[in-house]
């Protein structure tokens, strides 16, 4: 961890993190305020058969509590997309995007070791992803203190929440980080991370939504995003312990290949 | 017992090669030959020298620099940069010198201050000469509160060359150091290199522009194809090379035949010669002193014909 080079990237990202994080916490708001404002009414919709009742199943199987409703925001895409803009769009920039401007050489002719450099870079992701996922769930409480929900949300329990929202979003920052050391240009390694990302979207959606595919769930890292677990007090030591491995073989991985790479000269 | 003092060489390479090709070739079992970028490059940089560093586009320059840098990794021998191993002390090397690459590229949103603020506190040094710099090099306080993107060619190349020199660096590695900058500052540049040799600095030069070479440098290396083609004394090497002669008599040509280092006699019968000479001109000008000489012209040895004789097909 290098104390300038991470000054340097606070205030490069400072003004982009206080608009994601404004963001997020209006998002994480409203949540309990819709849920409070129409909850009735969407549990009357789908008892009426209009939408198929797989879509009840989705982000933990119970959409009609408040908890549930708070669990559903935070794999809403529009949730997801402005925790990305971290996840992905800063941690999968950090090195390539440096490496195509050609800035990654004025930083590597100063006395920081390559490893060092990563490490910064990773920390700063870590700060920013926890950044914004504590606007999400800062954004969860506010909107449950507005509707006077707090007790129902189970509030106490938001850490867990916040901690499990910090591990997803930093596995995918991990990951985004270890594709940015390994190439040179920042399109393949915005490519790999969102690929990636889409990925296991994709399989978390199908897998809720089509019985049959259930079982492709757990190759998906949003399914250890357990929100009504967290928010019940109950969450699984698996879930932290899946992501925690992912981040810790990304970080591992980009540990050894960067320091490792030849980097020939810009083209 | 009186002390041995071995003056320690500021660059010192052993067989420094890089070949891209040999982890493919290797995995494929292959013998395709694709020439090294860098092949046994043995050089040595004094200390407090200007050092030159020249050939064409991809003749192993900027290899030799990154492999210096530990930006790449030596496919076989090494070297030592101010006593510094490059694979175990890279840290430390980049600790002492001031490196300018070709083509800098900044961060476009920040200031020119702000760059200068930030690539000092990364290099964890005082910025002892940049007021120096920056006066010499005319770039005044408004400029630096401009953004870098809107930054002329010159003006980045200006800032490129203050933040490698700012700390007053042991070492300073400049890639193509006067690319861009007008023939004032270029001439400014200058001085401020011969400032820093003054000062016991070492600069290693890579460039294009032999006649700033011609102008600047103690000694030159001149590589191609990733090898090492000459490695001398500017003056010697501007000694050794052969020169223009243009004579003009009123009168019979002095006999010039025995006179050494003299060739490619031509004479007409107006009085006019014209020849090659090599070396002292000392006996030349003895040869002639008896005629009746109208004109005489000498063209002044010239790196640039030096480095195209060196890159002549064999």
């Amino acid at each position: 961890m290098n104390g300038a080079l991470f000054m340097h990237l606070w205030r490069a990202n400072r003004g982009r993190l206080l608009v994601v994080s404004l963001a997020l916490l209006g998002w994480g708001t409203v949540l309990p305020i819709i849920y409070d404002a129409f909850g009735a009414q969407f549990r009357q919709l789908f008892e009426s058969g209009a939408i198929p009742s797989q879509f009840a199943e989705f982000g933990g199987g119970d959409i009609f509590s408040l908890s549930g409703s708070v669990a559903v925001g935070f794999i809403h895409p529009i949730a997801v997309s402005l925790s990305l803009v971290f996840a992905v769009g800063f941690a999968a920039a950090a090195i390539a995007g440096e490496r195509q401007r050609g800035t990654l050489e004025v930083l590597l002719s100063r006395p920081v070791s390559r490893r060092v450099i990563y490490g910064t870079m990773a920390v700063a992701t870590a700060l920013f992803v926890a950044t914004t996922t504590g606007a999400l769930t800062l954004g969860a409480l506010l909107g449950a203190t507005l509707t006077d929900r707090t007790a129902e949300l189970g509030a106490g329990n938001l850490p867990l929440l916040w901690l499990n929202g910090v591990l997803l979003f930093g596995a995918f920052g991990a990951v985004s980080l270890a594709a940015s050391a390994s190439f040179d240009r920042l399109t393949p390694a915005v490519g790999v991370a969102l690929a990636f990302v889409l990925g296991s979207y994709f399989l978390e959606v199908l897998g809720s939504l089509w019985p049959d595919a259930a079982g492709l769930r757990p190759y998906s890292l949003f399914h250890y995003l357990d929100a009504q677990a967290d928010l019940a007090g109950l969450p699984a030591g698996r879930d932290f312990a899946v992501l925690g491995a992912v981040i810790a073989a990304a970080v591992a991985y980009a540990l050894v290949v960067f320091p490792r790479r030849d980097l020939a000269a810009p083209a | 017992m009186a002390l041995a003092c071995v003056a320690m060489e500021a660059i010192e390479t052993r067989g420094l090669t890089k070949d891209y090709g040999a982890r493919r070739r290797a995995l494929r079992s292959s013998h395709a030959s694709t020439p090294p970028a860098l092949a046994d490059l043995d050089i040595a940089v004094h200390a407090g020298e200007i050092f030159g560093f020249l050939g064409p586009n991809g003749a192993g320059k900027s290899t030799t620099i990154r492999l210096l840098l530990g930006f790449l990794h030596p496919t076989a021998g090494g070297a030592t940069v101010l006593g510094r191993d490059i694979g175990h002390d890279s840290v430390g090397i980049r600790r002492e010198i001031g490196y300018l690459p070709g083509g800098i590229a900044f961060w476009d949103g920040l200031t020119g201050e702000r760059v200068l603020d930030e690539l000092a506190a990364l290099s964890g040094r005082p910025s002892v000469l940049r007021a120096t710099l920056l006066d010499r090099l005319e770039l005044s306080a408004a400029t630096l509160r401009r953004p870098v993107r809107d930054y002329s060619r010159g003006m980045r190349q200006k800032v490129g060359i203050i933040q490698a020199l700012q700390h007053d660096p042991e070492l300073a590695i400049l890639d193509e150091p006067s690319e861009g900058l007008d023939p004032l500052m270029q001439h400014a540049f200058y001085e401020i290199l011969d400032e820093r040799r003054a000062a016991g600095r070492t600069i290693f030069f890579s460039s294009h522009v032999l006649s700033e070479v011609e102008r600047v440098c103690d000694r030159v290396a001149i590589v191609r194809a990733g090898r090492l083609v000459a490695l001398e004394d500017v003056h010697s090497l501007l000694a050794r090379r052969k020169r223009d002669v243009e004579l003009r008599t009123d009168g019979p040509l002095p006999e010039l035949a025995a006179v050494p280092g003299l060739s490619e006699l031509h004479t007409w019968p107006d009085g006019h010669l014209s020849a090659r000479l090599e070396g002292d001109v000392g006996p030349f000008l003895a040869a002639i002193a008896s005629a009746h000489v109208t004109d005489l012209t000498i063209e002044p040895a010239r790196l640039e014909d030096a480095f195209l004789e060196l890159y002549q097909p064999a």
